[in-house]
Protein backbone atom coordinates (compact mmCIF):
# COMPACT_ATOMS: atom_id res chain seq x y z
CA UNK A 1 0.00 0.00 0.00
CA UNK A 2 1.17 3.45 -0.87
CA UNK A 3 -0.04 6.34 1.16
CA UNK A 4 1.19 9.89 0.67
CA UNK A 5 -0.08 13.18 2.31
CA UNK A 6 0.76 16.12 0.04
CA UNK A 7 0.90 19.96 0.33
CA UNK A 8 -1.05 21.80 -1.94
CA UNK A 9 -2.55 25.05 -2.24
CA UNK A 10 -6.49 25.26 -2.16
CA UNK A 11 -7.61 25.88 -5.89
CA UNK A 12 -11.04 27.33 -5.29
CA UNK A 13 -10.29 30.99 -4.64
CA UNK A 14 -7.65 33.56 -4.49
CA UNK A 15 -7.34 33.37 -0.32
CA UNK A 16 -4.68 30.87 -1.03
CA UNK A 17 -5.33 28.34 1.61
CA UNK A 18 -3.06 25.37 2.47
CA UNK A 19 -4.56 22.30 2.15
CA UNK A 20 -3.16 18.25 2.59
CA UNK A 21 -4.06 15.89 0.25
CA UNK A 22 -4.33 12.24 1.51
CA UNK A 23 -3.37 10.02 -1.69
CA UNK A 24 -3.66 6.23 -0.88
CA UNK A 25 -2.98 3.72 -4.03
CA UNK A 26 -2.91 6.71 -6.66
CA UNK A 27 -6.44 8.21 -5.51
CA UNK A 28 -6.86 11.11 -3.65
CA UNK A 29 -9.34 10.12 -0.52
CA UNK A 30 -9.48 13.43 1.58
CA UNK A 31 -8.71 17.22 2.23
CA UNK A 32 -7.35 18.27 5.37
CA UNK A 33 -6.12 22.23 6.42
CA UNK A 34 -2.38 22.77 6.76
CA UNK A 35 -2.41 23.57 10.86
CA UNK A 36 0.39 25.91 10.78
CA UNK A 37 -0.35 27.43 7.15
CA UNK A 38 0.11 31.34 7.86
CA UNK A 39 -3.17 31.80 5.56
CA UNK A 40 -5.46 29.63 6.89
CA UNK A 41 -4.07 28.81 10.19
CA UNK A 42 -6.16 24.68 9.80
CA UNK A 43 -9.47 26.01 9.04
CA UNK A 44 -11.17 25.92 5.92
CA UNK A 45 -14.65 26.56 3.99
CA UNK A 46 -17.17 23.58 2.71
CA UNK A 47 -15.25 23.92 -1.06
CA UNK A 48 -11.99 23.80 0.38
CA UNK A 49 -12.90 20.43 2.44
CA UNK A 50 -14.25 18.90 -0.48
CA UNK A 51 -11.55 19.34 -2.80
CA UNK A 52 -10.63 15.58 -3.46
CA UNK A 53 -14.18 15.24 -4.65
CA UNK A 54 -14.16 17.16 -7.77
CA UNK A 55 -11.09 14.93 -9.14
CA UNK A 56 -12.99 12.05 -9.30
CA UNK A 57 -16.39 13.31 -9.99
CA UNK A 58 -18.04 12.05 -13.19
CA UNK A 59 -19.24 15.70 -13.42
CA UNK A 60 -15.88 17.29 -14.21
CA UNK A 61 -15.20 18.07 -17.28
CA UNK A 62 -12.27 16.62 -19.25
CA UNK A 63 -11.77 17.79 -22.10
CA UNK A 64 -13.28 21.12 -24.71
CA UNK A 65 -16.78 20.36 -25.88
CA UNK A 66 -19.11 22.66 -28.27
CA UNK A 67 -22.54 22.89 -28.25
CA UNK A 68 -23.63 21.92 -31.93
CA UNK A 69 -27.30 21.24 -32.19
CA UNK A 70 -27.95 21.51 -28.48
CA UNK A 71 -25.67 18.77 -28.40
CA UNK A 72 -22.20 18.92 -26.23
CA UNK A 73 -19.73 17.68 -28.29
CA UNK A 74 -15.97 16.93 -27.36
CA UNK A 75 -13.70 18.73 -29.98
CA UNK A 76 -9.79 19.25 -30.09
CA UNK A 77 -8.19 22.55 -28.08
CA UNK A 78 -7.69 24.13 -31.48
CA UNK A 79 -11.05 23.94 -33.06
CA UNK A 80 -12.56 24.92 -29.35
CA UNK A 81 -10.62 28.90 -29.31
CA UNK A 82 -10.85 28.82 -33.05
CA UNK A 83 -14.78 28.50 -32.04
CA UNK A 84 -14.51 31.14 -28.99
CA UNK A 85 -12.20 33.59 -31.57
CA UNK A 86 -14.56 33.40 -34.52
CA UNK A 87 -17.89 33.76 -32.68
CA UNK A 88 -16.21 36.92 -30.17
CA UNK A 89 -15.27 38.97 -33.65
CA UNK A 90 -18.78 37.93 -34.85
CA UNK A 91 -19.88 39.51 -31.59
CA UNK A 92 -17.82 42.72 -31.40
CA UNK A 93 -18.27 43.42 -35.18
CA UNK A 94 -22.10 43.37 -34.76
CA UNK A 95 -22.64 45.14 -31.68
CA UNK A 96 -19.29 46.80 -31.23
CA UNK A 97 -16.59 46.25 -28.37
CA UNK A 98 -18.64 47.26 -25.23
CA UNK A 99 -20.57 44.42 -25.91
CA UNK A 100 -17.97 42.53 -24.17
CA UNK A 101 -16.67 41.95 -21.03
CA UNK A 102 -13.97 40.40 -19.75
CA UNK A 103 -14.11 38.39 -16.20
CA UNK A 104 -10.69 37.74 -14.89
CA UNK A 105 -9.60 35.55 -12.06
CA UNK A 106 -8.47 35.02 -8.76
CA UNK A 107 -6.97 31.69 -9.18
CA UNK A 108 -4.56 32.64 -12.14
CA UNK A 109 -1.41 34.85 -11.70
CA UNK A 110 -0.71 38.25 -11.67
CA UNK A 111 1.02 37.97 -14.91
CA UNK A 112 -2.08 36.09 -16.25
CA UNK A 113 -4.21 38.95 -15.24
CA UNK A 114 -2.45 41.47 -16.69
CA UNK A 115 -2.80 39.44 -20.08
CA UNK A 116 -6.39 39.39 -20.03
CA UNK A 117 -7.27 42.69 -19.73
CA UNK A 118 -3.98 43.70 -22.61
CA UNK A 119 -6.47 41.35 -24.66
CA UNK A 120 -9.55 42.86 -23.37
CA UNK A 121 -8.14 46.66 -23.88
CA UNK A 122 -5.99 46.19 -27.23
CA UNK A 123 -7.39 43.68 -28.93
CA UNK A 124 -10.91 43.41 -27.92
CA UNK A 125 -11.10 47.21 -27.21
CA UNK A 126 -12.98 47.47 -23.87
CA UNK A 127 -12.42 48.52 -20.83
CA UNK A 128 -15.28 45.88 -19.27
CA UNK A 129 -12.49 44.37 -17.43
CA UNK A 130 -13.92 42.77 -13.42
CA UNK A 131 -12.24 39.97 -11.40
CA UNK A 132 -14.33 37.29 -9.98
CA UNK A 133 -13.54 38.57 -6.75
CA UNK A 134 -15.94 41.55 -6.76
CA UNK A 135 -18.80 38.78 -8.37
CA UNK B 1 12.18 6.67 18.59
CA UNK B 2 13.59 6.75 15.23
CA UNK B 3 15.13 3.74 15.99
CA UNK B 4 12.01 2.23 17.56
CA UNK B 5 10.49 2.57 14.12
CA UNK B 6 13.07 1.39 11.94
CA UNK B 7 12.77 -1.57 13.95
CA UNK B 8 9.28 -1.98 13.44
CA UNK B 9 9.69 -1.68 9.99
CA UNK B 10 12.61 -3.51 9.37
CA UNK B 11 11.22 -6.67 11.54
CA UNK B 12 7.97 -6.41 10.04
CA UNK B 13 5.75 -5.90 13.14
CA UNK B 14 4.53 -2.97 10.98
CA UNK B 15 4.15 -2.28 7.35
CA UNK B 16 3.71 1.75 7.62
CA UNK B 17 3.95 4.31 10.26
CA UNK B 18 2.07 7.31 10.19
CA UNK B 19 4.08 9.97 11.62
CA UNK B 20 5.28 13.51 11.11
CA UNK B 21 7.90 15.11 9.22
CA UNK B 22 8.95 18.92 7.83
CA UNK B 23 8.23 19.76 4.68
CA UNK B 24 9.74 23.45 4.35
CA UNK B 25 9.21 23.73 8.14
CA UNK B 26 5.90 22.82 8.60
CA UNK B 27 4.76 19.16 10.19
CA UNK B 28 3.52 17.32 8.06
CA UNK B 29 2.26 13.81 8.48
CA UNK B 30 4.17 11.44 6.48
CA UNK B 31 3.46 7.76 5.74
CA UNK B 32 7.16 5.88 6.30
CA UNK B 33 7.50 2.45 5.04
CA UNK B 34 10.31 -0.32 4.88
CA UNK B 35 11.00 0.66 0.88
CA UNK B 36 11.83 4.16 1.81
CA UNK B 37 13.82 3.25 5.47
CA UNK B 38 16.11 6.06 5.20
CA UNK B 39 13.18 8.80 5.35
CA UNK B 40 12.96 7.63 8.98
CA UNK B 41 15.68 9.76 10.03
CA UNK B 42 13.19 12.76 9.56
CA UNK B 43 10.49 11.69 11.66
CA UNK B 44 9.79 14.84 14.35
CA UNK B 45 7.58 15.20 16.80
CA UNK B 46 4.86 18.08 15.94
CA UNK B 47 2.96 21.02 17.75
CA UNK B 48 0.62 21.16 15.28
CA UNK B 49 -2.74 17.73 15.39
CA UNK B 50 -3.43 15.82 12.41
CA UNK B 51 -5.88 12.88 12.76
CA UNK B 52 -4.11 10.35 11.82
CA UNK B 53 -6.00 7.57 12.96
CA UNK B 54 -9.03 9.05 10.64
CA UNK B 55 -5.71 8.26 7.82
CA UNK B 56 -4.87 4.80 9.14
CA UNK B 57 -8.91 3.78 8.93
CA UNK B 58 -9.18 5.01 5.43
CA UNK B 59 -5.54 2.77 4.54
CA UNK B 60 -7.46 -0.20 6.55
CA UNK B 61 -10.95 0.25 4.54
CA UNK B 62 -8.02 0.01 1.12
CA UNK B 63 -6.54 -2.95 2.50
CA UNK B 64 -7.78 -4.39 5.83
CA UNK B 65 -4.45 -6.73 5.91
CA UNK B 66 -1.86 -3.92 6.33
CA UNK B 67 -0.43 -3.33 9.42
CA UNK B 68 -0.19 0.12 10.41
CA UNK B 69 2.17 1.99 13.55
CA UNK B 70 0.77 5.43 14.43
CA UNK B 71 2.75 8.38 16.46
CA UNK B 72 -0.03 8.54 19.17
CA UNK B 73 -0.90 11.26 21.67
CA UNK B 74 -3.52 10.42 24.17
CA UNK B 75 -6.49 11.59 22.54
CA UNK B 76 -5.15 9.38 19.29
CA UNK B 77 -4.97 6.70 21.51
CA UNK B 78 -8.51 7.04 22.69
CA UNK B 79 -10.13 7.49 19.43
CA UNK B 80 -8.48 4.08 18.16
CA UNK B 81 -10.25 2.54 21.07
CA UNK B 82 -13.42 3.73 19.76
CA UNK B 83 -12.93 3.17 16.39
CA UNK B 84 -12.03 -0.30 17.69
CA UNK B 85 -15.43 -0.36 19.84
CA UNK B 86 -17.33 0.24 16.94
CA UNK B 87 -16.02 -2.34 14.46
CA UNK B 88 -14.33 0.69 12.08
CA UNK B 89 -10.80 -0.88 12.69
CA UNK B 90 -9.12 -4.02 13.95
CA UNK B 91 -7.26 -3.31 16.96
CA UNK B 92 -4.55 -5.96 15.97
CA UNK B 93 -3.87 -4.00 12.68
CA UNK B 94 -2.54 -1.02 15.04
CA UNK B 95 0.70 -0.53 16.72
CA UNK B 96 0.80 2.56 18.47
CA UNK B 97 4.17 4.43 19.55
CA UNK B 98 3.01 6.71 22.31
CA UNK B 99 4.53 10.88 22.03
CA UNK B 100 4.55 13.07 25.22
CA UNK B 101 1.46 15.26 24.32
CA UNK B 102 -0.35 15.84 27.81
CA UNK B 103 2.09 18.35 30.43
CA UNK B 104 3.60 17.21 33.46
CA UNK B 105 6.51 18.01 35.70
CA UNK B 106 7.65 14.62 35.18
CA UNK B 107 8.17 14.59 31.02
CA UNK B 108 10.90 17.32 29.20
CA UNK B 109 8.27 18.40 27.04
CA UNK B 110 4.53 18.29 26.25
CA UNK B 111 4.00 18.37 21.99
CA UNK B 112 0.24 20.04 21.90
CA UNK B 113 -1.39 22.61 20.14
CA UNK B 114 -3.60 22.85 22.67
CA UNK B 115 -1.58 23.79 25.26
CA UNK B 116 -1.82 27.35 23.51
CA UNK B 117 -3.82 30.00 25.26
CA UNK B 118 -6.75 30.90 23.23
CA UNK B 119 -7.24 34.12 21.68
CA UNK B 120 -10.62 35.73 22.85
CA UNK B 121 -11.52 39.62 22.16
CA UNK B 122 -14.09 41.67 23.82
CA UNK B 123 -17.11 40.96 21.44
CA UNK B 124 -16.12 37.06 22.64
CA UNK B 125 -15.97 38.17 25.80
CA UNK B 126 -19.17 39.70 26.19
CA UNK B 127 -21.45 37.59 23.46
CA UNK B 128 -19.77 34.22 23.80
CA UNK B 129 -19.60 31.18 25.89
CA UNK B 130 -16.32 31.14 28.12
CA UNK B 131 -12.97 30.20 26.30
CA UNK B 132 -11.67 27.74 29.50
CA UNK B 133 -13.43 24.80 27.78
CA UNK B 134 -14.66 23.70 31.07
CA UNK B 135 -18.53 23.18 31.25
CA UNK B 136 -18.46 23.73 35.09
CA UNK B 137 -17.24 27.75 34.30
CA UNK B 138 -20.72 28.40 32.41
CA UNK B 139 -22.78 26.83 34.88
CA UNK B 140 -22.12 30.56 36.66
CA UNK B 141 -24.05 32.34 34.24
CA UNK B 142 -27.55 31.98 34.56
CA UNK B 143 -29.91 29.64 32.09
CA UNK B 144 -31.40 32.65 29.67
CA UNK B 145 -27.79 33.72 29.58
CA UNK B 146 -26.10 30.80 28.93
CA UNK B 147 -28.67 29.94 25.89
CA UNK B 148 -28.28 33.55 24.96
CA UNK B 149 -24.26 33.15 24.26
CA UNK B 150 -25.19 29.50 22.86
CA UNK B 151 -27.23 31.16 20.50
CA UNK B 152 -24.21 34.01 19.73
CA UNK B 153 -21.99 30.74 19.27
CA UNK B 154 -24.17 28.95 16.47
CA UNK B 155 -25.12 31.58 14.69
CA UNK B 156 -21.63 32.36 12.98
CA UNK B 157 -20.98 29.21 12.01
CA UNK B 158 -20.66 28.61 8.18
CA UNK B 159 -21.45 25.16 7.63
CA UNK B 160 -17.88 23.95 6.34
CA UNK B 161 -18.64 20.76 8.13
CA UNK B 162 -14.88 21.12 9.56
CA UNK B 163 -16.21 20.01 13.01
CA UNK B 164 -17.15 16.92 10.87
CA UNK B 165 -14.80 16.14 7.96
CA UNK B 166 -11.83 16.71 11.08
CA UNK B 167 -13.18 14.24 13.65
CA UNK B 168 -11.49 11.20 14.31
CA UNK B 169 -14.81 9.27 15.22
CA UNK B 170 -17.04 10.63 12.93
CA UNK B 171 -16.99 7.57 10.54
CA UNK B 172 -21.12 7.14 9.30
CA UNK B 173 -21.54 6.46 5.46
CA UNK B 174 -24.68 8.52 5.73
CA UNK B 175 -24.46 12.16 7.46
CA UNK B 176 -27.55 13.48 9.34
CA UNK B 177 -26.19 16.34 9.01
CA UNK B 178 -26.02 16.26 4.86
CA UNK B 179 -29.71 14.02 5.20
CA UNK B 180 -32.43 16.45 3.19
CA UNK B 181 -35.32 15.67 6.32
CA UNK B 182 -32.73 17.04 8.98
CA UNK B 183 -30.98 19.86 7.37
CA UNK B 184 -31.82 22.34 4.67
CA UNK B 185 -29.46 22.84 1.99
CA UNK B 186 -27.70 25.96 1.12
CA UNK B 187 -28.84 27.66 4.11
CA UNK B 188 -26.13 29.62 5.79
CA UNK B 189 -26.30 29.30 9.09
CA UNK B 190 -27.68 25.90 9.20
CA UNK B 191 -30.76 25.86 11.45
CA UNK B 192 -30.25 27.71 15.00
CA UNK B 193 -29.26 25.26 17.40
CA UNK B 194 -30.20 22.16 15.52
CA UNK B 195 -27.72 21.56 13.43
CA UNK B 196 -25.03 21.97 16.99
CA UNK B 197 -27.59 19.77 18.47
CA UNK B 198 -27.82 16.77 15.97
CA UNK B 199 -24.07 16.93 16.05
CA UNK B 200 -23.46 17.23 19.63
CA UNK B 201 -26.26 13.75 20.27
CA UNK B 202 -23.87 12.01 17.70
CA UNK B 203 -21.02 12.56 19.55
CA UNK B 204 -22.29 11.71 23.54
CA UNK B 205 -20.57 8.64 24.24
CA UNK B 206 -18.72 9.16 21.44
CA UNK B 207 -16.11 12.12 21.08
CA UNK B 208 -12.97 11.81 22.47
CA UNK B 209 -12.44 15.13 23.85
CA UNK B 210 -9.64 15.82 21.30
CA UNK B 211 -10.61 19.66 20.54
CA UNK B 212 -9.60 19.07 16.86
CA UNK B 213 -13.30 20.17 16.13
CA UNK B 214 -12.44 23.30 17.80
CA UNK B 215 -9.16 24.22 16.02
CA UNK B 216 -10.65 23.59 12.88
CA UNK B 217 -13.79 25.50 13.24
CA UNK B 218 -13.27 29.02 11.32
CA UNK B 219 -15.23 31.24 13.06
CA UNK B 220 -14.51 29.72 16.74
CA UNK B 221 -17.20 27.84 17.94
CA UNK B 222 -16.45 25.87 21.62
CA UNK B 223 -17.51 22.77 20.31
CA UNK B 224 -15.06 21.14 22.72
CA UNK B 225 -17.17 22.70 25.24
CA UNK B 226 -20.60 21.36 24.17
CA UNK B 227 -19.66 17.86 23.65
CA UNK B 228 -17.82 17.88 26.98
CA UNK B 229 -21.04 18.28 28.50
CA UNK B 230 -23.08 16.01 26.47
CA UNK B 231 -20.05 13.28 27.44
CA UNK B 232 -20.33 14.42 31.10
CA UNK B 233 -23.60 13.60 31.38
CA UNK B 234 -23.33 9.91 29.54
CA UNK B 235 -20.40 9.56 32.27
CA UNK B 236 -22.96 10.44 35.33
CA UNK B 237 -26.13 8.73 33.82
CA UNK B 238 -24.56 5.31 32.51
CA UNK B 239 -20.85 5.83 34.57
CA UNK B 240 -19.39 5.17 30.70
CA UNK B 241 -16.08 6.47 29.88
CA UNK B 242 -15.20 7.43 26.19
CA UNK B 243 -12.10 5.74 25.03
CA UNK B 244 -11.42 3.81 28.29
CA UNK B 245 -13.28 0.34 27.53
CA UNK B 246 -13.29 -1.78 24.40
CA UNK B 247 -17.72 -1.55 24.85
CA UNK B 248 -19.38 0.58 22.95
CA UNK B 249 -21.08 3.59 24.07
CA UNK B 250 -24.66 2.59 26.08
CA UNK B 251 -26.15 4.89 23.19
CA UNK B 252 -25.63 2.17 21.02
CA UNK B 253 -29.35 1.20 21.02
CA UNK B 254 -29.55 1.40 17.44
CA UNK B 255 -27.51 -1.36 16.65
CA UNK B 256 -27.90 -1.94 12.62
CA UNK B 257 -30.60 -0.28 12.50
CA UNK B 258 -30.77 3.29 11.11
CA UNK B 259 -34.11 4.97 10.92
CA UNK B 260 -32.60 7.33 8.43
CA UNK B 261 -32.67 5.05 5.43
CA UNK B 262 -36.89 5.29 5.86
CA UNK B 263 -37.14 7.98 3.98
CA UNK B 264 -35.72 5.92 0.74
CA UNK B 265 -38.94 3.61 0.94
CA UNK B 266 -40.96 7.14 0.18
CA UNK B 267 -39.11 7.37 -3.21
Amino acid sequence: MDCRLVPSVCSYCGTGCGVLFSVIDGTLVGTYPIKTHPVNEGSLCIKGWNLHEHITSPKRLRNPMIRRNGQLQPVSWDEAIQEAASRLRTVVEEHGPDSVGVLTSAKITNEENYLAQKLARTVIGTNNVDHCARL
Amino acid sequence: MKDIVRTWLESGRIDLFLGYRLVDGHPIPHCFSKERLEEVEQLTESLARYPLEKIAHQMLQKDPAVRIGLMARDCTQRSVRVLAAWNQIDMDRIRVLTMSCCPSDAKDKAFCSYLQEPETGPVRKSNGMPSTGDPDDCRVLPAEERLRRWLYEFQKCIKCYGCRDICPVCFCKDCGLEHEDLMDKGVVPPEVPLFHLIRAVHMAGRCVDCGLCEEACPVGIPLRLLYRKVNGIVTDRFGYRVGQTKDQSPFNVLGEFSPLELSSLDD
